[in-house]
């Protein structure tokens, strides 16, 4: 009854009107123009190291066909050198006349100069202090420069950070072959207790038969060269991962690992890894993952990294009768050497944190929320003094 | 007179006093207080629910806040103080009123952050200042809806992606980070103060103390909430969030595939949020009219005033906020609880002179 009369004192007319205003105002996107022809929306930025400072390379989307132009995304790549990474976007608006536009930048690629030497929050904490950069943004490290990587000519795509962007899909990092971070998780590690993290490292490899006699367009600062003539497709692999305490990169790890890290956290559906059987190789793909780190402080701290993974046969590296073809449950030999293959991946990527002093798995972070106490005690000392124990589990589809 | 309705009263305690401490007040407890966040946030909640206990008490004895003084210390004791109270909510209102523009700005106008895109609001708030303060109590009644539906939006967008274990350990930023948060916090918590001129607009209901103070701690518990997912969403870097409300929804898996349907939400409590700034300049003005009188021109010339005032204001602090922040929140911290925590309970105290007006 009193919410009938509440009704009844309600004038719907100016209901139906503030809902049609906001609509009308999200649906418009009229707060989303852009003058295109007086902005350069950057699509990827490259950092290297310079003996003054930083370059930037930016690769930005343009609004005309290009030689590059496939009917998708035309791009160019501007470079800039500066002290800092700001005095870098300066001077590529005044000497381009192009106002750099950081709203739209999902890939920031960092060269391993730049990754190894200083700290990179260094140059990262000026799209930290962008409100307009979103935080969502893509981070990597990349063999060589950056400038190289992202001028650099895709034999997939138009554009090499869109390229790029693919190896880091979200289907990408299920299959436990990629790890991927952003801005956000970055800075929240580095400014966190543990100051580790992890980036994916970017590789570049040259298409085999494949060539382009794209021109890669140059502009401001002295950065990117103008490459005209022929210049060779380039592959993208981001199978690595780089190891990060306080901002430099202090490990790589193989892809062994990569995949043992995807599994810890549990992020692993339709992944493969290939181990024996009847001494033969055999691949298993992962059908369901749960993974987990934790740490038992109650002692002297203790580690218990614990993953369990689902299996089923992939596919034989020797031929197989039809009746093997059609089954896909696995044997316990299989089972078994999955199992030793699993542990010895997650053992292998324990130690090379260990050396590299990185806690990736964030074990500082779980003391500190655990017991203050227990941390000041152990906080110096803890990746050196933890007992790592490693629980796979390994089972077969039925 | 038209008065405002217990209905009305109820929602704007519960649906639209909680929107002004979504946006810059999480960032500035997470600076302040780290992963203790909550801490001063409750005991601010909670001393501006005893103190709304005792403002909504205040209204059984059917009288405006300026007969209430007029009638303890005479007319002239009572205008000074009337119009000191007047100014405190100006003062109180300027903090919002800025944050409600850079807000816009870097939010809506994410393209052209300019302060020409946040000119328009003074036009709407001259209107609103215009009218009579009941009519606001109608505002309620149609953004009490908006408000629960943005929130509730935001907050099922947003919880997916916090990790509340981010708030432990307990007590890690000490007592100065308790401290320091909660006296950032008071720059927000000026609630009971917006209920002193409203007394006499509505009727005093049995309970309505009660049920009142239930309402705000209710809104309180959605803000706690938010707060608490905010930190376990950006963690050590929460500081660095301005735009609270509007940064935690975007990281909802279903983003990537719909684009920002978030902006829904966050639109339809931009929109609680410019009527809610707009309250304590109109309030303010009502407390002018109250004590002086309501010749034929004067609300409309003081609407006019005060709007000019604020866009003169915003004008010259538009590249100073973190000074205004700063000065709101370290150096006059103490000015908001004068008013809004120990006026209150002091209303209570009032007896009737034998002569008085």
């Amino acid at each position: 009854m009193r919410f009938k009369k509440f009704l009844q004192t309600v004038p719907m007319k100016l209901w139906i009107i503030l809902i049609v205003v906001v609509l009308f105002s999200f649906f418009s996107n009229d707060f989303g123009l852009v003058d295109i022809q007086k902005t350069a929306i950057i699509l990827a930025a490259g950092i290297d190291k310079t003996e003054n400072g930083f370059s930037l390379t930016a690769q930005i989307a343009v609004p005309k066909g290009s030689d590059r132009t496939t009917g998708g995304t035309s791009s160019v790549e501007i470079g800039a050198e500066g002290e800092t990474v700001s005095d870098c976007v300066s001077l590529i608006f005044s000497e381009t006349g192009w106002v750099p536009k950081l709203v739209f930048c999902d890939l920031i690629v960092l060269g391993e100069d730049a990754a190894r030497e200083v700290d990179v929050i260094s140059h990262l904490n000026y799209f930290l202090r962008n409100d307009y950069m979103p935080d969502s943004c893509l981070l990597a490290v990349c063999e060589g420069k950056a400038e190289e990587l992202i001028s650099s000519t895709s034999a997939i795509d138009d554009a090499s950070s869109l390229a790029i962007e693919k190896l880091f899909s979200e289907a990408a990092v299920k299959s436990g072959k990629v790890l991927t971070n952003t801005l956000k998780d970055f800075a929240i590690d580095y400014y966190g207790v543990s100051k580790c993290s992890f980036l994916p490292y970017v590789r570049m490899k040259e298409q085999e038969g494949g060539q382009n006699d794209s021109q890669t367009a140059a502009g401001g600062g002295g950065g990117t060269s103008s490459g005209g003539g022929e210049e060779k497709q380039q592959i993208y692999i981001a199978e690595e991962t780089a190891l990060f305490r306080e901002g430099k990169m202090v490990g790589l790890l193989p892809r062994e690992q990569t995949l043992a890290l995807s599994l810890l956290e549990g992020n692993v559906f339709t992944g493969t890894f290939n181990t024996e059987g009847d001494g033969s190789p055999v691949t298993l793909t992962v059908m369901k993952n749960e993974g987990g780190i934790s740490l038992d402080s109650a002692h002297a701290p203790k580690a218990e990294l614990s993953l369990s993974v689902t299996v089923r046969l992939c596919c034989r590296g020797v031929t197989a009768p039809v009746e093997d073809i059609a089954s896909d449950s696995v044997s316990e030999d299989i089972l078994q050497s999955a199992k030793a293959t699993l542990t010895e991946y997650v053992q292998k990527l324990w130690d090379l944190c260990k050396e590299s002093k990185c806690d990736v798995f964030q074990l500082k972070r779980m003391l500190y929320r655990s017991s203050l106490k227990k941390y000041a005690e152990w906080k110096d000392v803890l990746l050196e003094a933890v007992t790592p124990v490693i629980h796979t589990q390994v089972i077969s589809m039925k | 007179m038209k008065k405002i309705s217990t209905r009305q009263l109820l929602f704007f305690l519960a649906c639209i006093m909680p929107v002004g401490k979504l946006v810059l007040l999480p960032a500035r407890l997470a600076d302040t207080s780290k992963n203790d966040l909550l801490f001063p946030l409750l005991v601010s909640y909670l001393v501006q629910a005893a103190a709304i206990f005792c403002a909504l008490l205040v209204a059984k004895k059917g009288m405006t806040f300026y007969e209430l003084l007029a009638n303890t210390f005479g007319k002239i004791v009572a205008k000074i103080l009337i119009t000191l109270f007047a100014v405190f909510l100006l003062f109180a209102a300027f903090l919002p009123i800025l944050e409600q523009k850079l807000f816009v700005q870097s939010v809506f106008y994410d393209t052209l952050p300019s302060f020409v895109a946040f000119a328009p609001f003074f036009l709407f708030a001259a209107y609103l200042l215009s009218k009579p303060l009941t009519s606001h109590g109608r505002v309620w009644d149609i953004l009490a809806p908006l408000s629960v539906v943005g929130i509730l939006g935001i907050l099922i967008l947003s919880l997916s992606s916090a990790d509340f274990s981010a708030l432990a350990p307990v007590g890690a930023a000490g007592w100065k980070g308790f401290f320091r948060g909660t006296m950032s916090a008071t720059a927000w918590f000026f609630d009971a103060a917006l209920l002193l001129p409203l007394l006499g607009t509505f009727r005093y209901e049995k309970g309505l103390a009660w049920k009142g103070t239930v309402c705000y701690l209710a809104g309180g518990a959605v803000v706690a909430l938010f707060v608490a997912m905010f930190y376990g969403i950006f963690q050590e870097i929460s500081p660095n969030q301005l735009f609270a409300f509007t940064a935690t929804s975007k990281y909802f898996s279903g983003i990537s595939m719909l684009g920002r349907i978030d902006y829904i939400f966050i639109f339809a409590l931009g929109l609680v949020m410019s009527f809610y700034v707009t309250l304590p300049l109109k309030e303010s003005i009502e407390c002018v009219l109250e004590a002086y009188g309501r010749p034929r021109y004067l609300p409309t010339l003081l609407a006019l005033a005060v709007t000019a005032l604020f866009l003169a204001l915003v004008v010259i602090f538009d590249y100073r906020f973190t000074e205004v922040l700063g000065f709101f929140t370290e150096t006059v911290f103490w000015i908001i609880p004068i008013f809004s925590v120990a006026i209150p309970p002091l209303l209570l105290l009032l007896r009737r002179k034998r002569h008085a007006v």
